[in-house]
């Protein structure tokens, strides 16, 4: 009897094993090819030099990362994408979980909150580009809307975009304008994960809506919110597309990252050796700093 | 179980065949529609022409060829926006995706190619054509490299200098100025009666760098730059410095339209100051008589020239403002690809140097550099830019086409912190010179 027993079970895992495995094939053999492989390859060309379009390139070792860690200009667009890192996360996620919280609560008024919930995801459908070419023009300095503004209250002409003081925050404000609606619907996703009953429990125990929502419901959005960060993290450390648009990297480089730095080695420069030494770089650093968050934030969370 | 199996195996192969399929299908998608490396009889074309008149012109021969060609060959042609189309093209070189026929500046990026092996010499069959009879010598001397030519002048002779307003300047009494002080006096006036002295839009950074070649060329002539560029002299010279010092002192008094560093050139921001009449000069290229005439040939015919002044108190001030910022030919050809295709490709290029095709860039208000071209020229400002180029004592082609890639990017960044007044002028010297003893060691 115990024989057969094993034997039936041994039998259901070795199947479950095999569907999992062909299942689990076509993915494998999808990463492989188009996510390890370019990996690997990348930091294989890192250590040539090579301006990316001749068949010839001379093998340097361990010269092109010998540079990057000297490279002041690599470390400044590092500290640009964290500053990035910090803004986003500090913007978008707070302002998401409001909205996420209004929609949450006025859910009787259902219309209305339809209207609200299409109008604040818009922009994070609009294309990247086109946000880029719309603000351009939007925060000109002759004719935009802030100089206008500035204009009404007798000021003068003020130059976002051009000044290398002011160009990254704004830039990370529209970034955040492009993205804070997807952080609305990730915490909207969160508190559907709040069953009704807790909310009438609390209520039948006396909390007020404010004390709901800082006693009950935050701890309860907290793994969401935890994932929501780390997301916002790492897009922001590997941010590209707006700051290609709107300034690439100036005025002078101040509002360069490492993407963008990456870019104008790899394909404006002819030194496509040093670029993929750039973003070898790029993918240590978000993966120590993904990692160290990770680890950090469910050490707390679990607490 | 078994079903459950089944069912796992057929979606597993379903994926493996749609993934096969997709890559398929892109890579015959981007071949033909780029590439043309597996499509034999197509020849791909890429420029910079994505307006008029440009594209027309440069579409003339790809008409002409597909219609009369008896080589079985047919030309496709791509035309991609400037600022981008560098980065494209080494995109397309690096995938194996190299365009058959495609422009360029010449200078350090052409030098690149070449070496890549993305370049034929052609100088057979351009002696073959007479082409070396119908070009300007200075022309086919910047297509060449090493005693082989590698490229076709055929657009422009296109030399940085000051387009202006002469109604304005009449309103104003102001006369064309001889030296840069007679200049600022002009810009003083225009700022005193509210108008912005120089249109221009500096996001780009490389309309700012042409007053910055401007102002060190007419204060010490080219030497200075060649010894630099060699690396038997620096970028720290005088003149660069002074060319520092002056945009800045510019910059301050007002010259330039606030907030230039994020105005765009591609979007054309620097001609709607002037064509709204709120700039009064334009300092730049002179294939913009092309564009601004057909823009609007009533604002066209507005518009005065004059090259940009001399320089105060230098010895050789007369001769060193005489000497041409630019390139004699604009757009050059080059070719990627070999035998039976160069030549039929080399055919199609051909049509640019008839007189068919002279004539209609002419009346376009183009100066191609063809020998001669002086007496078809009845378009005054044209005229003007021509007979100043001719007389030039010296061309050097833009900095930054002419310089390798990092030593440029360099010296447009540090140009355009010079009109950010976010760096010195010894800063912005220290910083290009760097990059060029950095690309001269790599070199070695």
């Amino acid at each position: 009897m115990n024989k057969n027993k094993n034997s039936l079970e041994a039998n259901n895992r070795k199947s479950v094993a095999i569907t999992a495995v062909i299942f689990l094939l076509p993915v494998i053999l999808f990463l492989a090819v188009y996510v390890l492989y370019p990996i690997i390859d990348t930091f294989v060309i890192s250590t040539y030099k090579w301006n990316g379009i001749s068949a010839n390139r001379d093998f340097v070792g361990l010269k092109n990362w010998k540079r990057l860690l000297e490279d002041t200009k690599f470390w400044a667009a590092f500290w640009h994408n964290i500053v990035i890192m910090v803004v986003s996360v500090v913007i978008q996620i707070p302002l998401g979980l409001a909205l996420a919280t209004f929609l949450n609560f006025f859910t009787k008024k259902v219309r209305i909150s339809r209207v609200f919930k299409t109008v604040w995801f818009f922009p994070y459908l609009m294309s990247s580009v086109a946000i880029g070419f719309l603000f351009t023009y939007a925060l000109a300095t002759n004719g935009g809307i802030i100089s206008t503004i500035s204009g009404w209250f007798g000021g003068q002409n003020i130059d976002l975009l051009g000044n290398p003081k002011t160009a990254l925050l704004t830039i990370i404000l529209i970034v955040s304008w492009q993205f804070t609606p997807f952080y609305m619907v990730y915490c909207m996703a969160g508190y559907s994960g709040i069953s009704d009953d807790i909310y009438e429990a609390s209520v039948i125990d006396g909390a007020t809506r404010g004390q709901y929502f800082w006693k009950v419901a935050l701890p309860l959005l907290k793994p969401s919110l935890i994932s929501a960060a780390i997301l916002s993290m790492v897009g922001s450390l590997k941010y590209f597309d707006l700051i290609y648009v709107m300034t690439n990297g100036g005025p002078g480089s101040s509002t360069e990252l490492m993407a963008t730095y990456m870019y104008k080695f790899s394909f404006s420069q002819f030194n496509m050796g040093y670029g993929s030494t750039v973003a070898g770089g790029m993918f240590i650093l978000i993966t120590a700093v993904a990692l160290l968050t990770m680890k950090g934030l469910n050490r707390g969370g679990e607490e | 179980m078994k079903r459950k199996q089944a069912a796992a195996l057929g979606l597993a192969a379903v994926m493996a065949v749609s993934m096969c399929a997709c890559g398929n299908s892109e890579k015959k998608e981007s071949k033909s529609e780029g590439g043309g490396a597996s499509d034999e009889k197509t020849i791909t074309y890429w420029n910079i022409g994505t307006e008029d008149p440009d594209q027309s012109i440069l579409k003339s021969a790809v008409d002409y060829f597909n219609e009369n060609s008896d080589s079985g060959y047919q030309v496709e042609m791509t035309s991609i926006q400037n600022d981008k189309y560098k980065e494209k093209l080494v995109i397309a070189m690096s995938s194996g995706e190299c365009p058959d026929m495609y422009t360029s500046w010449t200078g350090g990026p052409l030098q690149e190619y070449i070496e890549s092996g993305y370049a034929q010499p052609v100088t057979d069959l351009y002696k073959e054509k007479g082409l070396d009879k119908i070009y300007m010598e200075s022309a086919t001397a910047q297509a060449s490299f090493n005693d082989e030519i590698y490229a076709v002048p055929i657009l422009n002779v296109a030399i940085s200098g000051i387009f202006y307003n002469k109604d304005m300047f009449d309103k104003y009494s102001l006369k064309e100025p001889e030296t840069i002080s007679d200049l600022e006096n002009i810009c003083e006036t225009l700022k005193k009666n509210d108008i912005v002295p120089f249109a221009l839009a500096n996001s780009t950074k490389w309309q700012g760098s042409m007053y910055y070649q401007g102002l060190a060329t007419r204060y010490a002539g080219l030497d200075d730059f060649r010894a630099a560029f060699d690396g038997s002299g620096s970028f720290d010279a005088e003149c660069f410095k002074y060319a520092g010092e002056k945009i800045q002192d510019w910059v301050k008094k007002g010259y330039f339209p606030e907030g230039v560093n994020s105005l765009s050139t591609d979007d054309g921001q620097d001609k709607q100051l002037l064509y709204q009449e709120q700039a009064c000069m334009f300092y730049s290229g002179s294939w913009y008589t092309g564009t601004i005439k057909s823009d609007s040939e009533e604002f066209y015919n507005k518009l005065g020239w004059f090259p940009f002044p001399a320089a105060d108190g230098v010895d050789k001030g007369a001769e060193y403002a005489s000497i041409c910022n630019g390139t004699i030919g604009d757009q050059f050809i080059s070719f990627s690809c070999k035998d039976d295709k160069l030549k039929a490709a080399f055919d199609c290029v051909s049509y640019y140097s008839t007189e068919e095709s002279i004539n209609n860039m002419v009346d376009n208000g183009k100066i191609p550099p063809v020998a001669g071209v002086q007496e078809k020229l009845s378009d005054p400002l044209s005229l003007e830019i021509c007979q100043f180029a001719e007389s030039a004592t010296d061309v050097q082609l833009w900095y930054d086409q002419y310089l390798p890639s990092s030593v440029a990017n360099a010296h447009l960044d540090s140009c355009q912190e010079l009109f950010g007044l976010t760096m010195t002028p010894e800063d912005a010297c220290a910083a290009t010179q760097a990059a060029m003893q950095e690309y001269i060691a790599d070199k070695e």
